[in-house]
């Protein structure tokens, strides 16, 4: 397995020399983070970074697949509220409801990226458009459901997101092997690498006969299960879900796929760099925030370094 | 985008024209009135001068942005800046003394600014070849940040009274907006569909291949398209400061997806080369019409974003069809 995995992981760096850019940009915020402040060279606040950032992650991992194929996913950000609220409003202090809730919401996050998958498919509409029009509904019935937050979670619930296993979060464990696991797929399984196909020519690979709805339900489908664990995640973290939580996700989910080196064109790119990527906005925020920079800056800077990102890795030109 | 089991549909059931094309031009129009006719029978209050002069205030704010839109969309990219810079315009309008004096500095300042950000909008979709969607959401948000930073959060300050009128006021029924929404829509209108710039904004969002073949500067009219817009949604953003007369930092909130989905809605076809201004207004009155409709139905409020998401959807599928 570990060496399935370096392998793949050396073959992904060679194809991708934005992993280079942001591995030396990640560096060079390590070293001038040290420099700022004595207490951001502590571990404890480098795993602090690792356990924040673990939502983030989860929700760019499923972005990456369908931006892989050429398209996008804008109903991420209804969708964590969704099912947000939903997990801690069914659950509602009661411990006996954890694992159904749990499991419900993991594949209600399955079903609505299936809808999702099935209505590109069926319409022939821009992912773009379909995703917007499906995360306004969705947004529509959170604040059906409810207009602040639901329920609660039981104490032990909490360790999803600040447990520890040898020290370090189960989070940010969680995170690399669930990484690692979709870099294995997408490397070394056929339907991982029609992924790849799809988005690098759409209509060659229609006359090439893949089977194109598989590839498109797949990562549509993914990108929901995704969210539904952004959302449990989110809910450990805040004991609570409501109908705004995802707000910003939607947004800040493309940043690190787009900073990582995948092509909003589709057809290159990988996880790795989506990872990469993840952890240099939670590092930048980080130091950000032990230099006093008001977040007012850190939303300017993060505008930059997108504009940066895509500037370096010029894309073919497109139709959105 | 046609493909091969779709060309042969088409020849085994021959090439007559589905409901979809033939309806087309008509379509938007016709449902608009039966929408109208519906929502006054289901509801009186609807038909009263009071809510269509009210409904009537709320289209010039949506249109205006609308027409920059169909400027960008046409050119086969999309604007999602427009609400930041409609929000960043409303901050500058409170930023002077608030008299009437200084509507012209006003005006200047918010209107430069909504262009410089199209005139970057349009630099990276051009020359640096990054999609319409990943460069107007930089700017949004580059944007959002230098507004919050320069109101520390809360903005103060008045609107001049003349932006209230403009944005509030009517003249024997017909708002003031509405009035300035007219006479935008007909200029633009010329710009886009009787001169030679229009025509070149067609060819290149038909295709850009084409368009340098003909010796169009393809990257001209696209910068052209977005400071167009940024200029525009600056204007909007004016309007809908009188409109509310208070500023907070989300004035505009939520016009970036309202003005896409109009122009969608319009026949505005996100592929590029097709659709007018007129179809894009008319987009935005039925999205006014809808948004009044539930709220004097007695729906829940959020039964608005609901029916935004499904109409923005079914439009699109609608046109996709059509253009089959």
């Amino acid at each position: 397995m570990s060496a399935i995995a370096s392998s793949g992981m050396t073959r992904s760096i060679r194809k991708n020399q934005g992993i280079i850019v942001v591995l030396v940009l990640l560096a060079v915020l390590l070293v001038f983070g040290a420099f700022v402040s004595e207490r951001f060279r502590t571990a404890n606040n480098l795993l602090n970074i690792l356990e924040q950032s673990t939502g983030l992650a989860l929700v760019s991992l499923g972005q990456t697949l369908t931006i892989l194929t050429g398209g996008i996913d804008l109903s991420v950000g209804s969708m964590i509220s969704l099912l947000s609220t939903l997990t801690s409003g069914m659950i509602n202090g009661d411990g006996s409801m954890v694992a159904p809730v749990v499991v419900g919401v993991l594949a209600l996050g399955l079903v609505f990226g299936l809808i999702n998958g099935i209505l590109i498919i069926w319409l022939k509409v821009h992912p773009l458009i379909v995703t917007l029009g499906t995360g306004a509904v969705m947004q529509g019935l959170v604040l059906l459901y409810s207009l602040g937050p639901a329920g609660k979670v039981p104490k032990g619930f909490t360790y999803l997101a600040y447990g520890k296993l040898l020290g370090i979060p189960v989070g940010a464990i969680f995170v690399v092997v669930v990484f690692a696991l979709v870099g294995w797929f997408l490397t070394y399984f056929r339907l991982g690498r029609y992924i790849y196909a799809v988005g690098d020519d759409d209509t060659g690979a229609r006359l090439m006969g893949l089977p194109r709805a598989k590839v498109l339900l797949t990562v549509y489908a993914f990108s929901g299960f995704c969210c539904a664990m952004t959302a449990i995640y989110l809910v450990a973290r805040f004991g609570v879900g409501q109908p705004y939580t995802g707000l910003n996700y939607t947004l800040a989910s493309i940043t690190p796929v787009v900073v990582g080196g995948t092509l909003l064109t589709g057809g290159k790119g990988g996880v790795l760099g989506t990872l990469l990527g993840v952890y240099l906005i939670s590092l930048l925020n980080n130091v950000l925030n032990f230099m006093d920079v008001s977040t007012h800056y850190q939303l300017i800077a993060q505008g930059l370094i997108v504009i940066a990102a895509v500037s370096i890795y010029v894309e073919k030109r497109k139709r959105v | 985008m046609a493909d091969l089991s779709q060309a042969k549909g088409m020849e085994l059931t021959g090439p007559g024209p589905s409901l979809a094309s033939r309806l087309g031009p008509y379509a938007l129009p016709i449902f608009l009135v039966l929408m109208i006719v519906v929502a006054g029978i289901i509801s009186p209050a609807f038909l009263s001068s009071n809510n269509i002069s009210n409904m009537l205030l709320q289209v010039a704010p949506l249109g205006i942005v609308v027409i920059g839109q169909a400027f960008v969309i046409i050119l086969r990219g999309l604007d999602l800046s427009v609400s930041s810079v409609m929000a960043t315009a409303a901050v500058i309008a409170t930023s002077f003394s608030g008299q009437n004096a200084d509507v012209l500095p006003i005006l200047a300042v918010a209107v430069g600014m909504g262009a410089a950000t199209g005139l970057v909008n349009g630099l990276l979709v051009t020359k640096r070849s990054v999609s319409p969607f990943l460069a107007t959401l930089a700017t949004m948000i580059v944007l959002q940040g230098f507004r919050f930073a320069y109101t520390q959060g809360a903005p103060s300050g008045n609107v001049p009274p003349l932006f209230r009128a403009l944005g509030s006021a009517s003249w024997n029924g017909i708002p003031y907006n509405l009035m300035l929404l007219a006479v935008l829509a007909a200029v633009f209108w010329v710009l886009l569909s009787r001169s030679r710039f229009g025509r070149e904004v067609y060819i290149t969002g038909g295709n850009p291949t084409t368009a340098r073949l003909l010796g169009i500067n393809a990257d001209r009219v696209t910068i052209i398209g977005y400071i167009i817009s940024g200029g525009l949604a600056a204007v909007a953003g004016l309007v809908l400061s009188g409109y509310v007369g208070i500023v907070d930092n989300w004035v505009g909130r939520g016009f970036e997806l309202d003005s896409i989905v109009a122009a969608v809605m319009g026949g505005i076809s996100l592929a590029g080369g097709r659709g007018g201004i007129i179809g894009g207004l008319f987009g935005a009155a039925v999205l006014i019409v809808v948004f009044n409709a539930v709220l004097l139905f007695g729906l829940p409020v959020q039964f608005q974003i609901i029916i935004k998401g499904i109409v923005i959807v079914a439009a699109a599928a609608f046109y996709v069809r059509r253009t089959n």
